[in-house]
Protein backbone atom coordinates (compact mmCIF):
# COMPACT_ATOMS: atom_id res chain seq x y z
CA UNK A 1 0.00 0.00 0.00
CA UNK A 2 2.56 2.61 1.21
CA UNK A 3 5.41 2.13 -1.74
CA UNK A 4 7.22 5.50 -0.74
CA UNK A 5 7.34 5.14 3.07
CA UNK A 6 8.57 7.93 4.54
CA UNK A 7 11.19 9.11 7.17
CA UNK A 8 9.62 8.43 10.68
CA UNK A 9 8.81 12.22 11.83
CA UNK A 10 10.37 13.16 14.64
CA UNK A 11 10.37 15.95 17.50
CA UNK A 12 14.41 16.16 17.02
CA UNK A 13 15.41 19.20 15.81
CA UNK A 14 18.22 17.54 13.68
CA UNK A 15 15.35 15.40 12.18
CA UNK A 16 13.14 17.92 11.48
CA UNK A 17 14.08 18.34 7.87
CA UNK A 18 14.41 14.93 7.01
CA UNK A 19 10.76 14.15 8.38
CA UNK A 20 9.15 17.67 5.97
CA UNK A 21 10.86 16.23 3.47
CA UNK A 22 9.58 12.70 4.09
CA UNK A 23 6.30 13.90 4.79
CA UNK A 24 6.00 15.93 1.30
CA UNK A 25 7.46 12.54 -0.36
CA UNK A 26 4.14 10.81 1.23
CA UNK A 27 1.85 13.49 0.06
CA UNK A 28 3.54 13.22 -3.38
CA UNK A 29 3.06 9.58 -3.23
CA UNK A 30 -0.31 9.88 -2.10
CA UNK A 31 -1.57 12.07 -4.57
CA UNK A 32 0.12 9.62 -7.44
CA UNK A 33 -2.16 6.53 -6.02
CA UNK A 34 -5.11 9.11 -6.39
CA UNK A 35 -4.55 10.69 -9.35
CA UNK A 36 -7.91 10.84 -10.85
CA UNK A 37 -9.05 13.01 -7.86
CA UNK A 38 -5.91 15.04 -7.57
CA UNK A 39 -6.39 15.55 -11.33
CA UNK A 40 -9.81 16.67 -11.12
CA UNK A 41 -9.25 19.23 -8.25
CA UNK A 42 -6.58 20.64 -10.06
CA UNK A 43 -7.77 20.65 -12.96
CA UNK A 44 -10.95 22.50 -11.70
CA UNK A 45 -8.67 25.08 -9.78
CA UNK A 46 -6.48 25.68 -12.87
CA UNK A 47 -9.80 26.77 -14.49
CA UNK A 48 -10.61 29.46 -11.97
CA UNK A 49 -7.33 30.63 -11.98
CA UNK A 50 -6.90 31.10 -16.10
CA UNK A 51 -10.56 32.66 -15.90
CA UNK A 52 -9.99 35.17 -13.07
CA UNK A 53 -6.24 36.13 -13.92
CA UNK A 54 -7.41 36.19 -17.85
CA UNK A 55 -9.64 38.99 -17.05
CA UNK A 56 -7.43 40.96 -14.22
CA UNK A 57 -4.67 40.71 -17.17
CA UNK A 58 -6.62 41.86 -20.12
CA UNK A 59 -8.02 44.77 -18.16
CA UNK A 60 -4.64 45.89 -16.36
CA UNK A 61 -2.85 45.96 -19.92
CA UNK A 62 -6.17 47.70 -21.95
CA UNK A 63 -6.38 50.61 -19.26
CA UNK A 64 -2.57 51.00 -19.48
CA UNK A 65 -2.58 51.32 -22.27
CA UNK A 66 -5.27 54.20 -22.34
CA UNK A 67 -3.29 55.87 -20.18
CA UNK A 68 -0.55 55.39 -21.96
CA UNK A 69 -1.35 58.05 -24.46
CA UNK A 70 -2.75 60.38 -21.86
CA UNK A 71 -0.05 62.69 -21.41
CA UNK A 72 -0.70 63.32 -25.10
CA UNK A 73 -4.15 64.56 -24.53
CA UNK A 74 -5.15 68.76 -24.48
CA UNK A 75 -5.62 69.75 -20.45
CA UNK A 76 -9.48 70.75 -21.62
CA UNK A 77 -11.66 70.19 -24.25
CA UNK A 78 -14.65 72.17 -24.68
CA UNK A 79 -17.84 70.69 -26.35
CA UNK A 80 -21.54 72.23 -26.85
CA UNK A 81 -24.68 70.79 -26.28
CA UNK A 82 -27.89 71.49 -27.30
CA UNK A 83 -31.03 69.56 -25.80
CA UNK A 84 -28.60 67.04 -24.35
CA UNK A 85 -26.68 66.19 -27.37
CA UNK A 86 -23.50 67.11 -28.72
CA UNK A 87 -23.37 69.73 -31.63
CA UNK A 88 -21.01 71.89 -33.29
CA UNK A 89 -18.85 74.74 -32.53
CA UNK A 90 -18.87 77.75 -34.50
CA UNK A 91 -15.36 80.18 -35.23
CA UNK A 92 -17.64 83.31 -32.86
CA UNK A 93 -17.71 80.54 -30.14
CA UNK A 94 -13.25 79.80 -30.43
CA UNK A 95 -13.05 83.95 -30.61
CA UNK A 96 -15.04 83.58 -27.26
CA UNK A 97 -12.35 81.99 -25.35
CA UNK A 98 -9.52 82.50 -27.07
CA UNK A 99 -8.11 85.45 -24.53
CA UNK A 100 -8.47 83.86 -21.22
CA UNK A 101 -5.42 84.31 -19.02
CA UNK A 102 -3.53 81.12 -18.82
CA UNK A 103 -4.67 79.38 -22.21
CA UNK A 104 -1.19 78.45 -23.81
CA UNK A 105 -2.74 77.40 -27.20
CA UNK A 106 -5.93 76.42 -28.41
CA UNK A 107 -7.02 74.42 -31.11
CA UNK A 108 -10.56 74.10 -33.34
CA UNK A 109 -10.72 70.47 -33.96
CA UNK A 110 -12.91 68.50 -36.62
CA UNK A 111 -13.58 64.67 -36.38
CA UNK A 112 -16.77 62.34 -36.72
CA UNK A 113 -17.87 59.05 -37.79
CA UNK A 114 -18.57 57.79 -40.55
CA UNK A 115 -20.58 54.18 -41.40
CA UNK A 116 -18.68 52.90 -44.81
CA UNK A 117 -21.02 50.08 -45.81
CA UNK A 118 -18.58 48.16 -47.41
CA UNK A 119 -16.90 47.26 -44.39
CA UNK A 120 -20.40 47.15 -42.53
CA UNK A 121 -18.87 49.26 -39.81
CA UNK A 122 -18.09 52.83 -38.74
CA UNK A 123 -15.01 54.77 -39.75
CA UNK A 124 -13.18 57.90 -37.34
CA UNK A 125 -12.60 61.03 -39.45
CA UNK A 126 -10.09 63.21 -38.04
CA UNK A 127 -9.09 66.64 -38.85
CA UNK A 128 -5.72 67.04 -38.81
CA UNK A 129 -2.80 69.70 -38.24
CA UNK A 130 0.54 68.25 -39.37
CA UNK A 131 2.76 71.39 -37.13
CA UNK A 132 1.09 69.60 -34.05
CA UNK A 133 3.15 66.94 -33.96
CA UNK A 134 5.86 64.95 -36.59
CA UNK A 135 4.23 61.86 -37.24
CA UNK A 136 7.07 59.88 -38.74
CA UNK A 137 7.78 57.51 -36.31
CA UNK A 138 3.72 56.77 -36.09
CA UNK A 139 3.92 55.54 -39.67
CA UNK A 140 4.58 52.53 -41.32
CA UNK A 141 4.80 53.56 -44.69
CA UNK A 142 4.78 56.83 -46.67
CA UNK A 143 4.71 60.03 -44.98
CA UNK A 144 2.35 63.05 -43.36
CA UNK A 145 -0.60 64.59 -44.90
CA UNK A 146 -0.14 67.90 -46.66
CA UNK A 147 -2.59 70.66 -46.07
CA UNK A 148 -5.45 71.07 -48.58
CA UNK A 149 -3.68 68.60 -51.15
CA UNK A 150 -6.86 65.74 -50.26
CA UNK A 151 -4.14 63.59 -48.81
CA UNK A 152 -5.21 61.05 -46.15
CA UNK A 153 -3.33 58.71 -43.46
CA UNK A 154 -5.00 55.34 -42.40
CA UNK A 155 -4.98 52.72 -39.97
CA UNK A 156 -2.94 49.81 -40.52
CA UNK A 157 -6.09 47.23 -39.91
CA UNK A 158 -8.25 49.88 -42.00
CA UNK A 159 -5.87 49.77 -44.73
CA UNK A 160 -6.24 46.20 -44.96
CA UNK A 161 -9.93 45.83 -44.43
CA UNK A 162 -10.01 48.24 -47.66
CA UNK A 163 -7.71 47.02 -49.61
CA UNK A 164 -5.46 50.00 -49.62
CA UNK A 165 -1.77 51.18 -50.39
CA UNK A 166 -0.11 54.46 -50.47
CA UNK A 167 -0.67 56.35 -53.64
CA UNK A 168 -4.35 54.85 -53.67
CA UNK A 169 -6.74 57.41 -53.78
CA UNK A 170 -11.10 56.43 -51.83
CA UNK A 171 -13.73 58.31 -52.49
CA UNK A 172 -15.52 57.90 -49.30
CA UNK A 173 -19.51 57.87 -49.39
CA UNK A 174 -20.66 61.42 -49.50
CA UNK A 175 -22.90 62.87 -45.90
CA UNK A 176 -24.63 65.89 -47.57
CA UNK A 177 -24.99 67.19 -51.01
CA UNK A 178 -21.60 68.27 -51.47
CA UNK A 179 -19.69 65.33 -52.67
CA UNK A 180 -16.19 65.02 -51.26
CA UNK A 181 -12.88 64.87 -53.48
CA UNK A 182 -11.27 61.56 -53.47
CA UNK A 183 -8.50 61.28 -50.74
CA UNK A 184 -4.87 60.00 -51.54
CA UNK A 185 -3.58 57.68 -49.28
CA UNK A 186 0.20 58.73 -48.26
CA UNK A 187 1.23 56.99 -45.54
CA UNK A 188 -0.50 54.14 -43.05
CA UNK A 189 0.25 54.12 -38.80
CA UNK A 190 2.19 51.83 -37.76
CA UNK A 191 1.17 48.59 -35.59
CA UNK A 192 2.38 49.77 -32.70
CA UNK A 193 -0.12 52.59 -32.55
CA UNK A 194 -2.59 50.12 -33.87
CA UNK A 195 -4.74 50.45 -30.66
CA UNK A 196 -5.38 54.09 -31.12
CA UNK A 197 -6.09 54.27 -35.38
CA UNK A 198 -7.24 50.88 -36.56
CA UNK A 199 -10.51 52.69 -37.52
CA UNK A 200 -9.07 56.43 -38.44
CA UNK A 201 -8.56 58.08 -41.54
CA UNK A 202 -6.55 61.54 -40.76
CA UNK A 203 -6.80 64.06 -43.33
CA UNK A 204 -7.28 67.92 -43.84
CA UNK A 205 -9.75 70.08 -41.51
CA UNK A 206 -11.47 71.23 -44.84
CA UNK A 207 -11.66 67.61 -46.14
CA UNK A 208 -12.69 66.23 -43.09
CA UNK A 209 -15.86 68.27 -42.70
CA UNK A 210 -16.70 67.72 -46.21
CA UNK A 211 -16.72 64.13 -45.92
CA UNK A 212 -18.71 64.37 -42.67
CA UNK A 213 -20.69 66.68 -44.19
CA UNK A 214 -20.56 69.76 -41.81
CA UNK A 215 -20.77 73.39 -43.17
CA UNK A 216 -17.68 75.48 -43.59
CA UNK A 217 -15.97 76.64 -40.15
CA UNK A 218 -17.83 74.13 -37.71
CA UNK A 219 -15.93 73.09 -35.39
CA UNK A 220 -16.49 69.80 -33.19
CA UNK A 221 -15.05 70.61 -30.25
CA UNK A 222 -11.95 73.04 -28.83
CA UNK A 223 -8.93 71.40 -27.09
CA UNK A 224 -7.24 73.77 -24.94
CA UNK A 225 -3.66 73.82 -23.25
CA UNK A 226 -2.78 75.52 -20.05
CA UNK A 227 0.12 77.01 -19.05
CA UNK A 228 -0.21 75.97 -15.77
CA UNK A 229 -1.71 72.89 -15.25
CA UNK A 230 -3.01 73.88 -11.46
CA UNK A 231 -5.14 76.06 -13.31
CA UNK A 232 -6.79 73.59 -15.53
CA UNK A 233 -10.17 74.36 -13.00
CA UNK A 234 -10.41 78.01 -13.04
CA UNK A 235 -9.82 77.88 -16.62
CA UNK A 236 -12.87 75.65 -17.22
CA UNK A 237 -14.93 77.35 -15.02
CA UNK A 238 -14.07 80.31 -17.31
CA UNK A 239 -14.92 78.68 -20.42
CA UNK A 240 -18.20 78.25 -19.00
CA UNK A 241 -18.93 81.09 -18.07
CA UNK A 242 -18.13 83.02 -21.35
CA UNK A 243 -19.84 79.69 -23.63
CA UNK A 244 -22.69 78.72 -20.91
CA UNK A 245 -24.04 75.29 -22.27
CA UNK A 246 -21.05 74.12 -23.16
CA UNK A 247 -19.31 70.80 -21.78
CA UNK A 248 -15.68 71.24 -20.29
CA UNK A 249 -13.61 67.61 -19.89
CA UNK A 250 -10.85 68.19 -18.34
CA UNK A 251 -7.61 65.64 -19.18
CA UNK A 252 -7.37 64.93 -15.45
CA UNK A 253 -10.73 62.90 -15.58
CA UNK A 254 -9.89 60.69 -18.11
CA UNK A 255 -7.81 58.43 -16.48
CA UNK A 256 -11.07 57.67 -14.17
CA UNK A 257 -12.84 57.16 -16.98
CA UNK A 258 -10.98 54.46 -17.84
CA UNK A 259 -10.21 53.15 -14.77
CA UNK A 260 -14.13 53.11 -14.38
CA UNK A 261 -15.06 51.22 -17.52
CA UNK A 262 -12.43 48.57 -17.93
CA UNK A 263 -13.03 48.25 -14.21
CA UNK A 264 -16.43 48.03 -14.34
CA UNK A 265 -16.34 45.63 -17.87
CA UNK A 266 -13.65 43.21 -15.75
CA UNK A 267 -16.53 43.10 -12.30
CA UNK A 268 -19.53 42.53 -14.75
CA UNK A 269 -17.62 39.49 -15.99
CA UNK A 270 -16.10 38.14 -13.15
CA UNK A 271 -19.88 38.56 -12.20
CA UNK A 272 -21.60 36.73 -14.46
CA UNK A 273 -19.13 33.90 -13.86
CA UNK A 274 -19.67 33.87 -9.79
CA UNK A 275 -21.77 30.86 -10.70
CA UNK A 276 -19.56 28.81 -12.60
CA UNK A 277 -17.15 29.29 -10.04
CA UNK A 278 -18.91 28.86 -7.22
CA UNK A 279 -20.03 25.45 -8.61
CA UNK A 280 -16.49 24.64 -9.26
CA UNK A 281 -15.25 25.10 -5.54
CA UNK A 282 -18.08 23.49 -4.30
CA UNK A 283 -17.39 20.55 -6.51
CA UNK A 284 -14.02 20.98 -5.69
CA UNK A 285 -15.01 20.87 -1.82
CA UNK A 286 -16.74 17.67 -2.48
CA UNK A 287 -14.45 15.74 -3.83
CA UNK A 288 -11.49 16.92 -1.34
CA UNK A 289 -13.52 16.17 1.52
CA UNK A 290 -14.85 12.89 0.89
CA UNK A 291 -12.87 9.94 1.97
CA UNK A 292 -12.36 6.89 0.46
CA UNK A 293 -12.36 3.48 2.03
CA UNK A 294 -9.10 2.74 0.81
CA UNK A 295 -7.81 6.26 1.85
CA UNK A 296 -9.11 5.38 5.73
CA UNK A 297 -7.31 2.11 5.62
CA UNK A 298 -4.12 3.44 4.98
CA UNK A 299 -4.69 6.56 7.24
CA UNK A 300 -5.58 3.27 9.58
CA UNK A 301 -2.76 1.44 8.80
CA UNK A 302 -0.36 4.60 9.53
CA UNK A 303 -1.17 5.42 12.63
CA UNK A 304 -1.13 1.35 13.85
CA UNK A 305 2.57 1.92 12.61
CA UNK A 306 3.17 5.08 14.62
CA UNK A 307 2.37 8.16 12.84
CA UNK A 308 1.28 11.03 14.84
CA UNK A 309 -2.03 13.15 13.98
CA UNK A 310 0.13 16.11 13.78
CA UNK A 311 2.07 13.90 10.77
CA UNK A 312 -0.87 13.03 9.29
CA UNK A 313 -2.35 16.18 8.97
CA UNK A 314 1.03 17.81 8.11
CA UNK A 315 0.94 15.24 5.12
CA UNK A 316 -2.38 16.26 3.91
CA UNK A 317 -1.73 19.64 3.81
CA UNK A 318 1.29 19.13 2.11
CA UNK A 319 -1.26 17.28 -0.59
CA UNK A 320 -3.42 20.48 -0.67
CA UNK A 321 -0.06 22.61 -0.98
CA UNK A 322 1.28 20.57 -4.04
CA UNK A 323 -2.16 20.51 -5.68
CA UNK A 324 -3.00 24.47 -5.11
CA UNK A 325 0.36 25.46 -6.08
CA UNK A 326 0.64 23.31 -9.07
CA UNK A 327 -2.82 23.95 -10.15
CA UNK A 328 -2.50 28.07 -9.55
CA UNK A 329 1.09 28.01 -11.88
CA UNK A 330 -0.93 26.28 -14.69
CA UNK A 331 -4.06 28.98 -14.02
CA UNK A 332 -1.46 31.67 -14.20
CA UNK A 333 0.12 30.34 -17.49
CA UNK A 334 -2.79 29.43 -19.20
CA UNK A 335 -4.21 32.98 -18.85
CA UNK A 336 -1.02 34.50 -19.87
CA UNK A 337 -0.68 32.88 -23.04
CA UNK A 338 -4.80 33.27 -23.43
CA UNK A 339 -4.90 36.86 -23.21
CA UNK A 340 -1.07 38.20 -24.54
CA UNK A 341 0.37 35.85 -27.22
CA UNK A 342 -3.61 34.69 -27.98
CA UNK A 343 -5.35 37.52 -27.83
CA UNK A 344 -7.59 36.62 -25.19
CA UNK A 345 -10.09 35.20 -28.25
CA UNK A 346 -13.72 34.36 -26.36
CA UNK A 347 -12.89 37.05 -23.64
CA UNK A 348 -11.91 40.16 -25.22
CA UNK A 349 -15.19 40.58 -27.12
CA UNK A 350 -17.26 40.45 -23.92
CA UNK A 351 -14.70 42.86 -21.87
CA UNK A 352 -13.97 45.36 -25.08
CA UNK A 353 -17.07 45.30 -27.06
CA UNK A 354 -17.68 44.02 -30.51
CA UNK A 355 -16.30 45.95 -33.79
CA UNK A 356 -15.97 45.12 -37.09
CA UNK A 357 -12.39 47.61 -37.29
CA UNK A 358 -10.37 45.21 -34.60
CA UNK A 359 -6.77 46.76 -33.90
CA UNK A 360 -4.22 44.45 -34.84
CA UNK A 361 -1.68 44.93 -32.22
CA UNK A 362 -1.07 42.67 -29.17
CA UNK A 363 -1.55 44.04 -25.82
CA UNK A 364 0.97 44.96 -23.45
CA UNK A 365 1.19 42.46 -20.29
CA UNK A 366 1.07 44.98 -16.84
CA UNK A 367 1.63 42.47 -14.31
CA UNK A 368 4.46 42.06 -12.31
CA UNK A 369 5.81 39.73 -9.13
CA UNK A 370 3.37 41.56 -6.49
CA UNK A 371 0.27 41.20 -8.37
CA UNK A 372 0.80 37.49 -9.33
CA UNK A 373 1.81 36.41 -5.84
CA UNK A 374 -1.03 38.25 -4.36
CA UNK A 375 -3.32 36.16 -7.00
CA UNK A 376 -1.41 32.89 -5.99
CA UNK A 377 -1.69 33.93 -2.59
CA UNK A 378 -5.71 34.69 -2.64
CA UNK A 379 -6.06 30.90 -4.69
CA UNK A 380 -3.73 28.73 -2.74
CA UNK A 381 -4.30 30.28 0.97
CA UNK A 382 -8.01 29.47 1.04
CA UNK A 383 -7.33 25.79 -1.03
CA UNK A 384 -4.99 24.98 1.67
CA UNK A 385 -7.54 26.38 4.49
CA UNK A 386 -10.33 24.46 3.39
CA UNK A 387 -7.95 21.25 3.12
CA UNK A 388 -7.44 21.90 6.76
CA UNK A 389 -10.84 20.44 7.91
CA UNK A 390 -11.12 16.84 6.08
CA UNK A 391 -7.62 16.74 6.88
CA UNK A 392 -8.13 16.82 10.83
CA UNK A 393 -11.20 14.19 10.19
CA UNK A 394 -9.02 11.79 8.99
CA UNK A 395 -5.66 12.64 11.08
CA UNK A 396 -8.29 11.65 14.10
CA UNK A 397 -9.73 8.87 12.29
CA UNK A 398 -9.71 5.76 15.12
CA UNK A 399 -7.50 2.96 13.04
CA UNK A 400 -8.91 -0.10 14.63
CA UNK A 401 -12.72 1.38 13.51
CA UNK A 402 -10.96 2.43 9.82
CA UNK A 403 -9.65 -0.92 9.46
CA UNK A 404 -12.34 -2.74 10.39
CA UNK A 405 -14.48 -0.56 7.63
CA UNK B 1 17.88 11.44 -8.81
CA UNK B 2 14.81 9.21 -8.44
CA UNK B 3 12.14 10.12 -10.82
CA UNK B 4 9.51 10.97 -7.35
CA UNK B 5 12.38 13.37 -6.64
CA UNK B 6 12.07 15.12 -10.04
CA UNK B 7 8.29 14.97 -9.80
CA UNK B 8 8.20 16.21 -6.52
CA UNK B 9 10.81 18.90 -7.29
CA UNK B 10 8.96 20.36 -9.82
CA UNK B 11 5.62 20.69 -8.61
CA UNK B 12 6.93 22.45 -5.54
CA UNK B 13 8.95 24.79 -7.88
CA UNK B 14 5.65 25.34 -10.31
CA UNK B 15 4.24 28.02 -8.91
CA UNK B 16 8.03 30.03 -8.24
CA UNK B 17 8.91 29.60 -11.48
CA UNK B 18 5.30 30.18 -12.98
CA UNK B 19 5.37 33.20 -11.25
CA UNK B 20 9.14 34.33 -12.39
CA UNK B 21 8.93 33.07 -15.68
CA UNK B 22 5.47 35.52 -16.62
CA UNK B 23 6.98 38.64 -14.46
CA UNK B 24 10.07 38.13 -16.39
CA UNK B 25 8.69 38.22 -19.90
CA UNK B 26 5.49 41.23 -19.09
CA UNK B 27 9.23 43.12 -18.05
CA UNK B 28 10.66 42.42 -21.19
CA UNK B 29 7.06 43.42 -23.20
CA UNK B 30 7.02 46.61 -21.45
CA UNK B 31 10.28 47.33 -22.41
CA UNK B 32 9.40 46.41 -25.93
CA UNK B 33 5.95 48.88 -25.61
CA UNK B 34 8.06 51.70 -23.83
CA UNK B 35 9.88 52.32 -27.34
CA UNK B 36 6.39 53.07 -29.22
CA UNK B 37 6.53 55.62 -26.40
CA UNK B 38 7.34 58.84 -29.10
CA UNK B 39 5.08 57.17 -31.69
CA UNK B 40 1.79 56.98 -29.34
CA UNK B 41 2.47 60.84 -28.30
CA UNK B 42 2.73 61.46 -31.56
CA UNK B 43 -0.25 60.19 -32.72
CA UNK B 44 -2.07 61.36 -29.86
CA UNK B 45 -1.84 64.85 -30.07
CA UNK B 46 -3.86 64.80 -33.29
CA UNK B 47 -6.63 62.41 -32.22
CA UNK B 48 -9.61 63.52 -30.52
CA UNK B 49 -8.43 61.58 -27.53
CA UNK B 50 -6.26 58.89 -25.68
CA UNK B 51 -9.42 56.02 -26.04
CA UNK B 52 -8.71 52.88 -28.14
CA UNK B 53 -9.91 52.02 -31.07
CA UNK B 54 -11.82 48.73 -29.71
CA UNK B 55 -15.77 49.32 -29.82
CA UNK B 56 -16.89 52.02 -32.58
CA UNK B 57 -20.13 49.51 -33.15
CA UNK B 58 -23.21 50.46 -32.72
CA UNK B 59 -23.75 53.83 -30.84
CA UNK B 60 -21.03 55.60 -32.85
CA UNK B 61 -19.17 56.04 -29.70
CA UNK B 62 -15.12 55.56 -30.54
CA UNK B 63 -14.36 58.16 -27.78
CA UNK B 64 -16.56 57.19 -25.08
CA UNK B 65 -14.76 59.88 -22.74
CA UNK B 66 -15.43 62.14 -24.56
CA UNK B 67 -18.88 61.51 -25.62
CA UNK B 68 -20.29 59.18 -22.89
CA UNK B 69 -22.04 61.32 -20.50
CA UNK B 70 -24.06 62.54 -23.56
CA UNK B 71 -24.27 59.68 -25.64
CA UNK B 72 -28.08 58.01 -26.49
CA UNK B 73 -28.41 55.04 -24.63
CA UNK B 74 -25.71 55.03 -22.20
CA UNK B 75 -27.57 53.35 -19.37
CA UNK B 76 -24.59 54.70 -17.44
CA UNK B 77 -21.36 56.47 -17.48
CA UNK B 78 -18.79 53.85 -19.40
CA UNK B 79 -21.21 51.23 -18.87
CA UNK B 80 -20.64 48.82 -21.62
CA UNK B 81 -22.80 48.63 -24.92
CA UNK B 82 -25.82 46.52 -24.48
CA UNK B 83 -26.55 45.94 -27.76
CA UNK B 84 -24.20 44.96 -29.96
CA UNK B 85 -21.20 46.55 -28.72
CA UNK B 86 -20.21 45.17 -25.50
CA UNK B 87 -22.12 41.55 -25.63
CA UNK B 88 -20.06 38.94 -26.14
CA UNK B 89 -21.74 37.95 -29.75
CA UNK B 90 -22.31 40.34 -32.29
CA UNK B 91 -25.68 40.90 -34.37
CA UNK B 92 -25.93 38.91 -37.80
CA UNK B 93 -24.65 40.08 -40.38
CA UNK B 94 -27.99 40.19 -42.18
CA UNK B 95 -28.93 43.39 -40.03
CA UNK B 96 -27.33 45.24 -42.43
CA UNK B 97 -27.76 43.25 -45.68
CA UNK B 98 -30.31 46.41 -46.48
CA UNK B 99 -27.82 48.89 -45.51
CA UNK B 100 -25.18 47.39 -48.15
CA UNK B 101 -27.72 47.28 -50.95
CA UNK B 102 -28.29 51.33 -50.36
CA UNK B 103 -24.77 51.99 -50.17
CA UNK B 104 -22.15 51.73 -52.87
CA UNK B 105 -20.97 48.36 -53.30
CA UNK B 106 -17.23 48.93 -52.11
CA UNK B 107 -16.44 52.18 -50.94
CA UNK B 108 -13.53 52.87 -52.74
Amino acid sequence: MTDERPARPSAAPATKRSAGSGLLGYALGALGRRRSKAIALGGGLALVVALVGAVLFLTDALRADADRARAAVPDVVVQRLVGGRPALLGDGDAARIAGIDGVRTMRPRVWGYLFLPALQGNVTIVGSDPSLSDLRPALSDGRDAAPGAHEMIVGVTLARALGLVVGDELQLPPLSATPSPPLKLVGTFATDVDLYTADVILCGDDDARLVLGLPAGAITDLALTVANPAETRIVARTVLERLPGTRVIERDLLGRVYALAYGRRAGLVLAASIPALLALLILAWDRASGLGAEEKREIAVLKAVGWSTSDILWSKIFEALLVGGAATALGLVAAYVWVFPLGAPGLRPALVGFSVLYPEAPLTPMVDVTQLVALALAVVAPFVGLSIVPAWRAATLDPVEAMRG
Amino acid sequence: MTRPRIMLGALVLALPAAVSAIALHARAQRAKRDEAQPAIAAVARRLPSSDLALSGGARWLRMPSLEEPGAAFADGPALPDPDPAGGVMSPPRDAWTHETRLGPARAR
